[in-house]
């Protein structure tokens, strides 16, 4: 006998969102996932969120970046791997 | 196989947004759990996706039995299970919240705290959360055993095939 019954965290959901989209999840954890956005309004909030933030995002070409943005987020991720 | 399918409250899927068709009318896909295909629940299985709207279903062609769920090749609406209603939610509501705290007061401190406060939620999370504190007490088979005490009242209540 598992030592939990199936189901999934709002935590579990916030790290599997990405494949969730991507649809990478197998069969039943996706079923797991959707089990636990069928009753959490916070988790249905946040991966429609998390899904127009990639929609938004995944329209921006590099010239739409400001120099000076890019420049300042080059910098964030050069400090981040040196973190 | 007849089974029963919960759709949002425009009658389109919970997750795939598919807009169903008129009853009788025949949907194909192949079948493939979570990805494509007709998927329905058996009785057991309603407590899991419990939403607005209820309809029986027809499934034809293969079957392929999940966990929590069954996936064909072929189904159709077959008719909205009207007793499935405002009231018979509310009362869902009412009978998951009631054994949530009769639970409660055996499971350890907090888990009181948040039954009341998740009513306006819906019937969908009283139960998990009614599961969930039985599963606290006892087990993995207590949370299981809760799933099949909701599912056998609403099949009581709305006059499903079992």
């Amino acid at each position: 006998m598992s030592e939990h019954a199936d189901h999934i965290s709002c935590r579990d959901v916030v790290a599997l969102v990405t494949d969730y989209f991507e649809r990478a999840l197998p069969a039943e954890q996706l079923s797991l996932f959707e089990q636990h956005l069928n009753f959490c309004d916070g988790c249905i909030s946040y991966v429609e969120q998390m899904r127009l933030t990639k929609e938004l995002v995944g329209r921006l070409e590099e010239e739409d970046v400001p120099v000076e943005a890019k420049d300042r987020l080059l910098q964030a991720f050069r400090d981040w791997d040196r973190s | 196989m007849i089974a029963y399918k919960f759709l949002r409250e425009d009658g389109a899927g919970l997750f795939t947004s598919f807009a169903w068709p008129a009853p009788g009318e025949w949907v194909e896909a192949p079948a493939e759990e979570c990805r494509s295909g007709v998927h329905a629940c058996r009785v057991g299985d309603l407590p899991f996706w419990v939403a607005r709207n209820l309809w029986e279903v027809e499934l034809d062609g293969e079957v392929y039995e999940g966990r929590t769920k069954v996936v064909a090749t072929r189904g159709r609406l077959v008719r909205r299970i009207e007793q499935w209603d405002e009231e018979a939610r509310d009362d869902y509501v009412a009978m998951c919240a009631e054994r949530a705290h009769e639970l409660a007061a055996s499971a350890g401190p907090g888990w009181d705290a948040v039954i009341e406060p998740s009513r306006p939620e819906g019937p969908a999370l009283l139960g998990f959360i009614a599961a969930r504190i039985a599963e606290e007490l006892d087990g993995p088979e207590a949370y299981y055993g809760e799933r099949a005490s909701q599912a056998g009242w609403l099949v009581d209540r709305l006059g499903l095939r079992a």
